[in-house]
């Protein structure tokens, strides 16, 4: 009996296994996440269900990799069955291991995807080896590669973009407008590339009729630093008035840290605006939450750079909910200036960018220390509005779209093309997404693992918390212990006394 | 219910809340937990996150040296002291003892667990805790106990000396718990898939994740089932 036993669990053993095994191929998962992080978003459903030619995908990955690498393998190989099964015989995908054969190594280098080196353990040492980890998407003649796979939410979007890229026909023209002194389209790298997936952008100059600015879904005004003529705050209008969208980043207060002097700046914008009901006022705000700036100090023969809170670069985390900050977690502004709306008849005033709770403004012109000890009375004000979308008949009968920001240089790279802040990007292409696009992939793009910051609490309520959690559910366990042991005793107690009675 | 393996699941909980043992382990693991969890190290102030992620990999750590403290003494005792046969002279199966005895342990660390609700009350009052990620990996913590639990009773069954079965459980439980793990990292191929595929880490933390993925809840079952299996097979074959 007891050995017919041992061959049924043995049995029932390697059935587990098996299952277990068969489970690799055959599985249900569930995401139960609350933005459904692990789910594929509807922008990229969307695409795929949109398709009219194939699409067919070789991704280029080396076999016998560390695990963690596998691991992005097989995300991608699950990624890709999810595509193929929402597009219905438009999408394939074929894998190729390269790194077996010098032919298929030169194929996928032609295809523009380079190895890279990773470090891996064979008999006891570590060397490193080549590796492709790339893919290149084809649609007819055009292809797009993706020259290395990230996990996560990055390869759903490289895929999504990179067949969008492909397929999308007729891409919407916007334009950078030029000629007052704004940055070129180069000193904004990094916003061109994301917006380079959607749209056609084009340099707008505005200064002579020949250009016909009703091409232009939407038109952007980054940081101009000349006074913009007469004539062209017209064609703006008219621009407007035939229902023409318009994004302003300005800066109202031309401020400089190394002076630490801070004027109003003259450009007719301010004027122009408040026609529209908005006035951008010639002021700064201060905000304690905030970028850094290094100083340098000098302390006896050493003289060392720390980094020192400054106000006026306001760092905003909290948005309310609208699409054009959807899924942003952090935007800093530098030197930004105030916007407050004077009611107009038939245009909507819709503020999606706000101070944080403690902050001021300071009227221009101002001298600034980076140095200055600030207290909290130097921050009364909260929730001053930096950034706002202006809805309606702004010019004419027309209902058209404003965006406007308290500060223009928040998305310029500049000349020495320093790297933004990626959610500034975000900012400003998903404002353009917000008047001229209509796939959803704004949704995608900020698809991230959000993160969920906790409350600032006060130190007392802080501690208070810690050690109420922490003593808590050992004081309760404690506490039925005791109360446990009474009522044993009791219980003792009285058949003890029943027994003596 | 009269169902015998309620009956022995009463009567083992019972017996912890009666001696020391229930009181030291739950301190102990409410201590370590909350103390990791608030008080010092990455604690939740400062990650300032809403979530229960540092909670959850700390009991992941002591829950890997609670549980074989309270599975060890389950069988061991019982055939040290001989009890074993004459339970299993009453109308009771090996099975029935060992499903009993696995329900105790389960409901013990649901207590625990239980009493860690005031962390999850606490982060969701002050910032937008994931609920279902969170739930989630309540699940994971449970499951995974389930698993150890299993290991552990059969640590338990095949010996009849506890400290024996608590070490054994421990060693047993060391290789699911990383070194299956890194050993993976270090090869390739069919191996270093097969292995991570053995490893609670990875299982565990595609769960607390948020994801609920069939292949996590079916390796944790078949771990716990194996362990019982095995526990059931040594304890007949000592009363034959």
């Amino acid at each position: 009996m007891f050995k017919s036993k041992i061959n049924v669990i043995v049995l029932a053993i390697l059935v587990l296994l098996g299952i277990n095994y068969a489970s690799r191929y055959l599985f249900l998962r569930f995401d139960l996440t609350e933005n459904n992080e692990f789910t594929l978003s509807k922008a990229s459903k969307d695409i795929l269900t949109n398709l009219d030619d194939a699409v067919e995908v070789t991704a280029y990955f080396s076999d016998d990799l560390p695990v963690d690498i596998t691991k992005v393998r097989e995300e991608l190989e699950n990624l890709l069955n999810e595509f193929s099964s929402i597009a219905k015989g438009k999408f394939s995908y074929k894998f190729i291991a390269p790194n077996k054969d010098a032919q298929k190594e030169e194929e996928a280098t032609k295809e523009g995807i380079r190895p890279v080196m990773i470090n891996v353990r064979e008999k006891d040492q570590s060397k490193q080896q080549k590796a492709f980890l790339g893919a290149v998407i084809k649609a007819g003649d055009k292809k797009e590669t993706i020259p290395i796979i990230q996990p996560g939410t990055a390869m759903e979007y490289a895929f999504a973009t990179g067949i969008k890229k492909l397929v999308g026909k007729n891409k919407p023209l916007i334009g950078f407008i030029q000629g007052h002194g704004e940055p070129p389209i180069q000193e904004l790298a990094q916003a061109y590339q994301e917006l380079s997936i959607l749209y056609n952008i084009s340099s707008a100059y505005i200064n002579t009729d020949t250009v016909d600015l009703s091409a232009f879904k939407t038109l952007i005004l980054v940081r101009p630093t000349d006074s913009i003529p007469p004539p062209d705050l017209q064609r703006l209008d008219q621009f407007l008035s035939k229902g023409g969208n318009l994004i302003l980043a300005i800066n109202q207060v031309d401020a400089n840290i190394q002076y630490g002097m801070a004027n109003p700046m003259n450009t007719g914008l301010k004027e122009w605006l408040l026609t529209k009901g908005l006035e951008i006022e010639d002021a700064l705000v201060r905000d304690t939450r905030c970028g850094q700036v290094n100083v340098q100090q000098q302390q006896g023969f050493f003289s060392f750079s720390s980094p020192v809170q400054f106000p006026y670069l306001p760092l905003i985390q909290k948005f309310p909910n609208h699409p054009i900050t959807k899924g942003l977690e952090q935007v800093m502004l530098e030197f930004a200036s105030p916007l407050n709306f004077k009611n107009a008849a038939g245009i909507q005033f819709v503020p999606f960018l706000y101070t944080s709770e403690a902050s001021a403004r300071e009227n221009a012109p101002l001298r600034f220390d980076v140095q200055r000890q600030w207290t909290s009375a130097d921050f009364p004000e909260k929730n001053i509005c930096v950034g706002a979308v202006l809805e309606g008949n702004l010019v004419g009968n027309q209902s058209s779209k404003l965006i406007v920001f308290g500060d223009g240089d928040f998305a310029i790279n500049g000349r020495d093309q320093r790297r933004q802040n990626a959610d500034n990007i975000n900012l400003l292409v998903n404002s353009i997404d917000y008047l001229s696009d209509d796939t959803g992939l704004i949704d995608l793009r900020t698809k991230s693992v959000e993160t969920r910051p906790i409350e600032e609490l006060s130190d007392s309520k802080r501690s208070s918390l810690k050690y109420l959690n922490f003593l808590l559910p050992m004081g309760l366990v404690v506490a039925y212990g005791i109360f446990r042991s009474s009522q044993n005793r009791r219980i003792r107690m009285t058949r003890m006394e029943m027994r003596v009675k | 219910m009269n169902n015998p393996v309620w009956i022995i699941a009463k009567k083992e909980l019972n017996s912890f809340f009666d001696s020391l043992t229930a009181y030291i382990l739950l301190i102990a693991f409410l201590g370590f937990s909350g103390f990791f969890t608030w008080i010092t190290g990455s604690d939740i102030f400062m990650r300032k996150e809403a979530d229960l992620e540092v909670f959850f990999s700390v009991s992941k750590w002591t829950l890997f040296f609670f549980i074989p403290a309270i599975t060890m003494k389950m069988l061991a005792e019982e055939n040290k002291s001989g009890t074993i046969e004459l339970l299993l002279t009453k109308a009771i199966t090996a099975r029935q003892i060992i499903l009993g005895k696995f329900l105790a342990c389960f409901l013990l660390i649901g207590v625990a667990l239980l009493f860690t609700v005031s962390y999850y009350i606490t982060v969701s009052q002050i910032g937008n805790i994931d609920h279902g990620a969170t739930l989630c990996g309540y699940l994971g913590l449970l499951l995974m106990s389930a698993a150890y639990i299993g290991i552990g009773m059969f640590a338990s069954s095949i010996t009849n000396n506890q400290i024996v079965a608590f070490l054994l459980a421990l060693l047993i439980g060391v290789f699911f718990h990383f070194i299956f793990d890194m050993m993976s990292y270090n090869s390739g191929g069919f191996v270093a898939q097969l292995l991570s595929g053995l490893s609670v880490n990875r299982h565990f933390e595609s769960l607390s994740q948020g994801v609920l993925d069939t292949k996590d809840i079916l390796f944790f079952a078949s771990l716990t089932i194996t362990g019982l299996l095995l526990s059931e097979v040594f304890i007949s074959k000592r009363i034959k």
